[in-house]
């Protein structure tokens, strides 16, 4: 499958959706019951309005003014190195994703920590100290908040 | 007088003393790690100076940003890696220099230049900005809702080049100043059911997420074993600026910084483009143009003075106008209003002293970057080889307890980690963050501006059209919009005009 493309048709196509969505959303989440034509509901029709209109311009820029990418989809693209790199992105947001969970739980010390090892395992670290440094530093965050700063980390 | 007294007597408190060299360490060692910026430098550090009174917390944060902007060059002139974006005219000289085996010749070099820079810029501030704070005390709803529009319009020079973009982003950024309860009438505004958005998005969490996290993910595809340059400490020769050189940079110097002031305090420009329209008029002008380029010692002076010249004037329009003129003076003035200082026309009037205070202090900063970075010039080197892999936790750390500190509650840090994901996509579809950040800090300027202006005029717009001021500002920030728009044409069909010659 081939598909044509660039990023202004991505992101012009995203943030119209999301401004159509967030436009039709304004009733329910601003409750308003103020009489005025200048109410509680104005900026954010403004910038809402704007933010759809705007990315209607920058989506008609990208279908008809801007040079696009063929992407072909098929199974040699999911070898390609360019997919494995971005691969790699999203298994970085994954541990931050992963993070948000462990944390309640486990706590600051030992969530970071893990947090730490698994970014360095990602890198390909693997001289001690390059871990050794982090995760000291992680014990002097904690203190600095926790003794100098009095602000107790969960 | 008497505020300037007074500022003075604030400023001379040995505390703050020992801020600005401790401010202005980390900000050369995170300009000069390429990765790191003066901007997330300022970030990470504002947690840090919740406990501290607002004189030396600006301080503090204002030394980063200056050194951090001089810190940028080493790794221009070392490395051929500029640290930030304001840096990039540097490498022009600075690296040959390094070639030639005169890298010690061009930091110190870029160091007295940026100490020059700096100081002009430094009084240029104390001198300009309370003379147009003045002017800006006559404001009404009408002139500040005005004002506001003109501080977004300086989203059309930090687009890209894509006007569409950063119109995207001032709105996405005008959103988000939008949730949590309406100030005026009490109405919750897109809380989704959780209260914990009934006080808004902290600005800090919002810096935190869109700026340091997205960063970290933007460097998640780095490569230890390719992308990493160093340079050793021996390669640092010793030989020192003659006089002949030092009498030859006065000129590249005094234009630089003249420069570096002008385009400074011009919303929506910033230290790269004084730096690069700097080094274009000393070349031009110079005798031996064939020089520059190759190692010229004065294309070095000409670049940083010029964007150190920038630091202190992309105040003037911040501290009078509440109009930051790039990114970093508009995380700065999330800085100012953190520590209760709403940056605009009544802040003269109201902190006279501690503003005063700041402005002297800054001119104490330049002085204090040329002593701290003429100790520390061989130890750049090291600097440089610090691995990427051992400070991207070491950051991410630090944002998840500053983040943390600001309420003390997780959800923040949620938030943050949402911001990034969110920005890093943004950053990816090339889209510029400084658009949001000023949507999110001009926003609720706007907002609330707009609305008593509409209830004085009885709702009518006539109001924003009939005040000249208000008026003016309006023309202003149109017609800045139009002018970079055209530009943006203009480079988009250059690029793609060169493109098939290029192939």
């Amino acid at each position: 499958m081939k598909i044509k493309y660039n990023k202004e048709i991505i992101s012009g196509a995203i943030f119209t959706i999301l401004g159509l969505v967030l436009w039709f959303l304004i009733p329910s989440q601003i409750p308003t019951r103020e009489t005025k034509a200048i109410n509680a509901q104005t900026m954010p029709r403004i910038a809402i309005g704007g933010m759809v209109i705007f990315a209607f311009c920058l989506l008609m820029e990208g279908l008809f003014m801007r040079p696009k990418q063929e992407l072909v989809i098929s199974r040699e693209s999911f070898r390609s190195a360019g997919f494995k790199r971005e691969m790699k992105s999203i298994l970085y947001a994954l541990f931050l994703v992963v993070f948000c969970f462990i944390i309640k739980p486990l706590g600051f010390v030992p969530s970071v920590v893990l947090l730490v090892i698994a970014i360095l395992l990602y890198y390909g670290a693997r001289k001690w100290y390059y871990y050794a440094i982090p995760l000291a530093m992680v014990g002097v965050v904690y203190y600095v908040f926790r003794v100098i700063l009095h602000i107790s980390l969960p | 007088m008497k505020e300037f007294l007074g500022g003075l007597q604030i400023l001379a408190q040995w505390q703050n003393f020992l801020i600005i060299p401790l401010g202005l360490i980390i900000g050369i060692v995170v300009g000069a790690i390429p990765g790191l910026t003066s901007d997330l430098g300022i970030i990470l550090c504002i947690p840090l100076t919740y406990g501290m009174d607002p004189t030396m917390a600006i301080l503090m944060l204002l030394a980063i940003y200056c050194g951090g902007t001089y810190g940028g060059s080493i790794t221009a002139i070392l490395i051929n890696t500029p640290g930030t974006s304001a840096n990039a005219a540097t490498l022009f000289d600075g690296y040959p220099m390094t070639q030639n085996g005169k890298a010690f010749k061009a930091l110190q070099m870029a160091l007295f230049a940026s100490t020059i820079g700096g100081l002009i810029s430094a009084f240029a501030l104390m001198f300009l900005a309370p003379l147009i704070a003045k002017v800006t005390l006559l404001f009404g709803p009408a002139e500040y809702f005005a004002l506001a529009v003109f501080g977004l319009s300086v989203i059309a020079g930090v687009s890209n080049n894509s006007i569409f973009k950063g119109l995207i982003g001032a709105c996405i950024g005008l959103f988000m100043a939008t949730v949590g309860i309406d100030s005026i009438s009490g109405t919750t505004r897109f809380i989704f059911g959780q209260k914990k958005l009934m006080a808004g998005i902290d600005l800090i969490i919002a810096l935190i997420g869109l700026f340091a996290i997205s960063e970290i993910l933007m460097k998640s595809q780095y490569n230890p074993k390719t992308d990493h340059k160093t340079i050793k400490a021996s390669e640092i020769t010793k030989d020192k600026i003659t006089r002949e050189e030092y009498r030859r940079c006065r000129k590249p110097i005094g234009i630089g910084s003249l420069i570096g002031v002008i385009i400074g305090a011009t919303p929506g420009t910033g230290g790269g483009l004084a730096a690069f329209i700097a080094y274009n008029q000393v070349k031009q002008s110079s005798k031996h143009p064939e020089t520059f380029g190759k190692g010229e010692i004065e294309g070095v002076a000409v670049s940083e003075s010029a964007n150190n010249g920038a630091c202190g004037a992309t105040m003037i329009p911040m501290l009078t106008l509440g109009v930051p003129g790039d990114g970093a003076t508009a995380i700065l003035m999330g800085a100012f209003m953190l520590h209760g200082m709403i940056p605009g026309p009544t802040l003269f009037a109201e902190q006279g002293n501690i503003l005063y205070a700041i402005m002297i202090g800054l001119v104490v900063v330049n002085i204090f970057m040329y002593l701290v970075g003429n100790v520390f010039t061989r130890f750049y080197a090291n600097i440089t080889r610090i691995p990427y892999e051992i400070l991207a936790p070491i950051v991410l750390t630090f944002c998840i307890a500053g983040s943390y500190s600001t309420n003390n509650r997780l959800y923040d840090i949620y938030i943050i980690l949402i911001f990034g994901i969110v920005s890093y996509f943004l950053r990816r579809m090339d889209f510029q963050l400084v658009p949001i950040l000023l949507g999110i800090v001009l926003g609720p300027l706007a907002e609330k501006n707009f609305r008593r202006a509409m209830v004085i005029s009885q709702g009518s717009p006539s109001i924003f059209f009939t005040r000249p001021i208000a008026c003016a500002f309006l023309v202003i920030a149109f017609g800045s919009l139009v002018v970079f728009g055209l530009r943006g044409m203009k480079a988009k069909k250059a690029s793609a005009a060169l493109k098939p010659d290029a192939k």
